[in-house]
């Protein structure tokens, strides 16, 4: 009972941290709510370091899927003959809303999708991995070209995750 | 920025909607940066809500928090 206390209470210091960091990651790019693909980079930084280990497990780390972020939308814009020139660069971060705490809808997907993990496995913990299982798991939108754009296979993603989570 | 030639495929709408997410991107940031350079060029907020087409109420709550922060030139 104790053992269970303590385990929900890490977990909910652990999405908090989760949806802290997203919000800031989001802020940083310039967006006011964060969507699936600053979930992942704030799960990159949490302190359980399971994500990153995923990552790397895949030849992959948080400063390439940051640049392909950027180069899905460079394409996306540029299979319609647009050209991406006018936001080139660094998008100028912008001051964190304080009172509301909102994502996209795929950050929501996102967090939906943890929470039917966690109410499917109450004896362990949650993990920055689980965070990359369910990115992972999402067939289209700005995640899923990401780790297209830098040659990630998404199964196998899900299956480094999996094994990370145990 | 060039002007849109063409859509994607019919044949790829993933393609198609993944143009219109990034579109919706971009316009957000040129917003942005927009009503950041009129403000401080002087222009009031009456003013930038009307050339944007939204209410006053509207420019200042999305856009007033960011005003404060100097603007860097790329």
């Amino acid at each position: 009972m104790f053992k269970r206390i303590m385990l929900r209470f890490r977990d909910m210091k652990t999405v908090s941290s989760l949806i802290s960091g997203a919000e800031e990651q989001a802020n940083m790019s310039g967006e006011e709510k964060p969507g699936a693909e600053h979930y992942v980079l704030s799960a990159l930084n949490l302190d359980d370091g399971s994500a990153r280990r995923v990552f790397e497990a895949a030849g992959i780390d948080a400063q390439q899927f940051r640049e392909a972020l950027k180069q899905q939308y460079v394409e996306a814009l540029s299979s319609i003959g647009v050209s991406s020139e006018a936001i080139d660069g660094t998008p100028e971060s912008i001051e964190p809303n304080t009172k509301l705490h909102n994502s996209q809808p795929s950050g929501q997907a996102l967090m939906k999708s943890l929470y039917a993990i966690k109410q499917g496995d109450k004896a362990r913990p949650l993990l920055g991995a689980h965070v990359i299982r369910v990115a992972a798991e999402m067939e289209y939108g700005v995640v899923a070209r990401a780790f297209r754009v830098m040659g990630v296979n998404r199964e196998q993603l899900v299956a480094l995750a999996n094994n990370e989570c145990g | 920025m060039s002007e849109i030639k063409s859509l994607p495929s019919p044949d790829n709408p993933e393609e198609a909607l993944a143009a219109v997410v990034a579109l919706r991107h971009m316009a957000e940031q040129l917003e942005r940066q927009a009503v950041k350079e009129a403000i401080a060029q002087g222009w009031s907020w009456s003013k930038v809500a009307e050339a944007l087409g939204v209410s006053k109420q509207a420019a200042h709550k999305r856009h007033a928090a960011n005003i404060a922060k100097p603007i860097t030139k790329k």
